[in-house]
């Protein structure tokens, strides 16, 4: 957590200076080519291209350490309920069978194998332009940005919201888990019952409520009296304008793209599992 | 031509039947500064909700009569042209913070009024510069005080073009010190520029302290008073409306002062002239041998032996604090906010696990107690009611804690209806929740907690946002459960509570006690006052003018007023 509560990381790279909503355009689009293909070949290019750029982004590398462990945990995990699941899956869509060993019996599939490490670097491919765009983007700045391509800035308000009121949020959930936790009401280790903990979890619900309405009620008044939505538009503080570097960066993204989808086209099957042995 | 005036103006919220204001007149002039004083649902919210245009814009209602700004009639307006003219700062520092930094706050006004870039950058610096926070321009909301906060509140309405101010209850929530500062920042405003400023606080001794045109004192939605304070406070007419009068005037009503016919009461320097200070004195000279509260409680509840705590390791948020705590003793843990009071009532309540230090409570080491076994002996109170009650009726959120202990109902039964009665809830023991006052709420919490039979309560601001008639009625029956032998530590920033229902204050100053003595001994201490963004009373500033021992002066005021009060 940054000192404004938020995730952003203040630095001085070139994703802090691109504009938000260029980086916001960068992930859907960088999304869709990881799900267009499914192609362990363009994974690997998706990655190291990904990893280069997060090492021009200045993010401390330990919060890039920790998310990146936590996605391949849970990419293990996952790999492991395939197999266990539909061990052959990857065998359907590949269309061609080859056994390489057995577990308890169950035969092991080279293409499910194969499919499982596709998807889970898939996954993987993802974190990258997740983090840059998460970690260098101010939520002001982001909220500005979406008003000026468009977004009703009312709607592209609420991020800065949400992103103000998270960390109160927080305070509030533990001023009240502690009051319920003191009057023999703990979900934590507290309480050995997991019922009774489930049955605890549910008494904070109405406080939290409770309180949450409060505080809507209040910062609307806030916003009212200061004359937001006052006026079809508004002015920012925290304003971005689109520089040159932008327009290059716009005009590449685009470019690349486009020969995505002409290389997807391009592909026979969507499943590239190339077979090496029978 | 008056800047504000109400002609025979009511208004009926309408869900209610009875009209929340009725038949007011007044006439504000341009520059003046006005104190709005009134019990709590008297109905001063309401009158500035008229004048901010929150009525009728966000709560509907009937309005009859007239009321003007300028020439401009307000409910013929919609809120934002109001906002032109009306600025207003809410009492909750924290919900009115709406941008991610200082700045983005200061400028918010400015970016919905569509100014241009550049000029809002001058402005923000500009109406920045005025409250004294050009320093802070990248800091973020949770890296500010309370009073800072507010400081940033106040800025953002300057940089509007609003000319008439409202502050609701500005010093609510703020530890003295800041209180005083913003009071002071109010008056110094005033000076710069021309604005209308209209105040509603019940800390009438802190807003006096700064010089106020007139004061308006509302009682059931009735103007009662509106005059100089001069005229107001000679006349008792701040008693009769259930609000606290200065220390200083009570004070010289006990020594059988005739206030009615003193001069300059708004000013203690001018006011004390020969027979005055014969008169206190005298008054004073009756003072009893210091009476030793301490002695009354002699069984130890409470140990806290070199507690220290960090979060990380750059911050030591508590730092060797010990102290010890009698059955049936009240005190205070004061301090300014992050000295690390509810950090040591979270450690105390095991919410939060210490590494160093001792906690013993009955003689026994409770250290390695849960949170769920010490919430059997150690109650915690938090400050907003709403963060506490689960249940829609008040028996079932009464009952809950035993039933989360697994009591059969024959005991529950009869151990809610002890409580209810205890607690003066006895009458409202079928009715939900939602339909009880603040004060009534916060009882509820108080109950539900005493039915697990604690030995100690903590209570986080107990009075907060409670005026004074129901503020001493609370006060009074937490006396009565300390009479039960119960003890209780409040934490808080009032300091007429911790002089008048305290017989020890701990004070924590950057997580180090730095003392733990009889309040009137902390009141008249200046350098402990300083370092814990404590403030001095009226009281202390008297006794320098009388030339008499401040914390004896003070000692003997306590006392005479705890006598009487039990007399009557």
């Amino acid at each position: 957590m940054s000192k404004y509560g938020t995730l952003y990381v203040e630095g001085n790279s070139f994703f802090h200076k691109l504009d938000p909503s260029l980086k916001l355009l960068l992930f859907v689009l960088w999304a869709v080519t990881v799900f267009m293909f499914f192609d362990l070949r363009v994974d690997f290019v998706l990655i190291i291209t990904g990893i280069v750029l997060l090492c021009f982004s200045g993010i401390p590398s330990r919060i890039i350490k920790t998310l990146f462990i936590i996605v391949i945990s849970f990419n293990i995990i996952n790999s492991i309920f395939i197999l266990l699941i539909s061990p052959d899956f990857g065998v359907t869509l590949a269309g061609h069978k080859t056994i390489i060993g057995h577990i308890w019996g169950y035969d092991v599939y080279y293409e499910t194998l194969f499919y499982v490490l596709t998807i889970s670097l898939k996954y993987i491919s993802l974190l990258p332009v997740a983090l840059i765009f998460i970690f260098t983007t101010h939520p002001s700045r982001f909220a500005s940005s979406l008003n000026k391509v468009g977004i009703p800035y009312k709607l592209a308000y609420t991020f800065n919201i949400i992103f103000r009121y998270i960390p109160d949020i927080q305070n509030e959930f533990k001023t009240i888990t502690y009051a319920q936790a003191a009057r023999g009401m703990s979900f934590g280790k507290d309480e050995k019952s997991i019922l009774k903990r489930i049955k605890h979890l549910f008494n904070i619900v109405i406080p939290l409520i409770n309180s949450a309405l409060e505080r809507i009620d209040k910062v609307t008044n806030a916003m009212d009296l200061r004359g937001f939505g006052k006026y079809n538009k508004r002015t920012w503080y925290n304003k971005t304008s689109y520089k040159k570097v932008d327009y290059i960066f716009f005009i590449l993204l685009i470019l690349i793209f486009a020969s995505c989808i002409y290389l997807r086209l391009s592909l026979e099957s969507k499943f590239w599992c190339p077979v090496f042995f029978r | 031509m008056p800047k504000i005036s109400f002609k025979n103006f009511s208004f009926r919220y309408r869900n209610l039947v009875a009209p929340t204001l009725k038949n007011i007149n007044l006439e504000i002039k341009q520059g003046e500064k006005i104190l709005i004083a009134g019990r709590s649902g008297s109905g001063k919210s309401t009158l500035m909700h008229c004048l901010n245009g929150l009525i009728p814009f966000a709560y509907n209602g009937e309005i009859e009569g007239d009321l003007l700004i300028d020439d401009m009639q307000p409910f013929k307006e919609n809120v934002f042209e109001i906002s032109k003219k009306v600025g207003t700062i809410l009492q909750d520092q924290d919900s009115q913070f709406i941008g991610l930094s200082v700045a983005e706050d200061v400028a918010f006004v400015l970016e919905n009024n569509n100014i241009p870039f550049d000029q809002m950058k001058k402005d923000v610096m500009s109406s920045l510069d005025v409250v004294g926070m050009k320093d802070f321009v990248e800091h973020s909301p949770y890296e500010l005080s309370g009073g800072q906060k507010q400081s940033v509140s106040l800025a953002g309405i300057l940089s509007s073009s609003a000319d008439v101010l409202i502050f609701d209850e500005p010093l609510a929530n703020l530890d003295p010190a800041s209180g005083k500062n913003v009071v002071s920042l109010i008056d110094e405003l005033l000076k710069k520029t021309d604005k209308t400023i209209l105040i509603v606080e019940h800390r009438i001794e802190d807003i006096l302290e700064k010089s106020i045109d007139k004061i308006v004192i509302i009682e059931k939605g009735e103007v009662i008073a509106f005059d100089t304070p001069e005229k107001i406070l000679s006349q008792n007419i701040l008693k009769e409306a259930g609000l606290r009068e200065p220390l200083y005037i009570e004070a010289m009503i006990h020594s059988d002062l005739d206030i009615r016919n003193l001069g300059h009461l708004d000013d203690i320097d001018k006011l004390v002239t020969k027979k005055v200070k014969s008169k206190l004195v005298n008054w004073f000279d009756t003072a009893t041998a210091v009476n030793d509260n301490q002695s009354k409680f002699s069984e130890k509840l409470l140990s806290v032996e070199n507690i220290s705590f960090a979060y990380n390791k750059e911050e030591q948020v508590l730092d060797n604090v010990s102290f010890e705590l009698r059955k049936g003793e009240i005190i205070s843990l004061l301090g300014s906010n992050g000295s690390g009071k509810s950090t040591l009532s979270h450690i105390i309540a095991g919410f939060l696990k210490n590494k160093i230090g001792k906690i013993y409570l009955e003689n026994e080491l409770i250290n390695s107690w849960s949170i769920k076994r010490r919430g059997c002996k150690i109650g915690v109170v938090m400050q907003n009611p709403n963060h506490m009650v689960v249940k829609h009726m008040i028996r079932d959120e009464i009952s809950l804690g035993l039933k989360a202990q697994g009591c059969d109902s024959e005991t529950i039964e009869s151990k809610v209806n002890e409580v209810l009665k205890i607690c003066n809830l006895w009458g409202y023991r079928n009715w939900p929740v939602s339909a009880l006052s603040y004060g009534q709420k916060k009882r509820v919490t108080i109950a539900s907690i005493l039915t697990l039979n604690p030995k100690l309560i903590i209570l986080d601001e107990p009075t907060a946002g409670q005026d004074y008639r129901t503020y001493t009625s609370f006060m009074e029956f937490i006396k009565k459960i300390a009479h039960m032998g119960i003890s209780i530590i409040m934490i808080t920033h009032n300091i007429h509570l911790a002089l008048e229902y305290t017989t020890r204050s701990i004070v924590l100053s950057e997580g180090k006690k730095i003392a733990d003595d009889t309040p009137a001994n902390i009141f008249s201490d200046t350098e402990i006052i300083e370092k814990a963004s404590l403030k001095e009373t009226s009281l202390g500033r008297l006794a320098d003018v009388l030339d008499v021992s401040k914390n004896k002066f003070i000692q003997h005021f306590i006392n005479y007023e705890m006598e009487n009060m039990h007399r009557e």
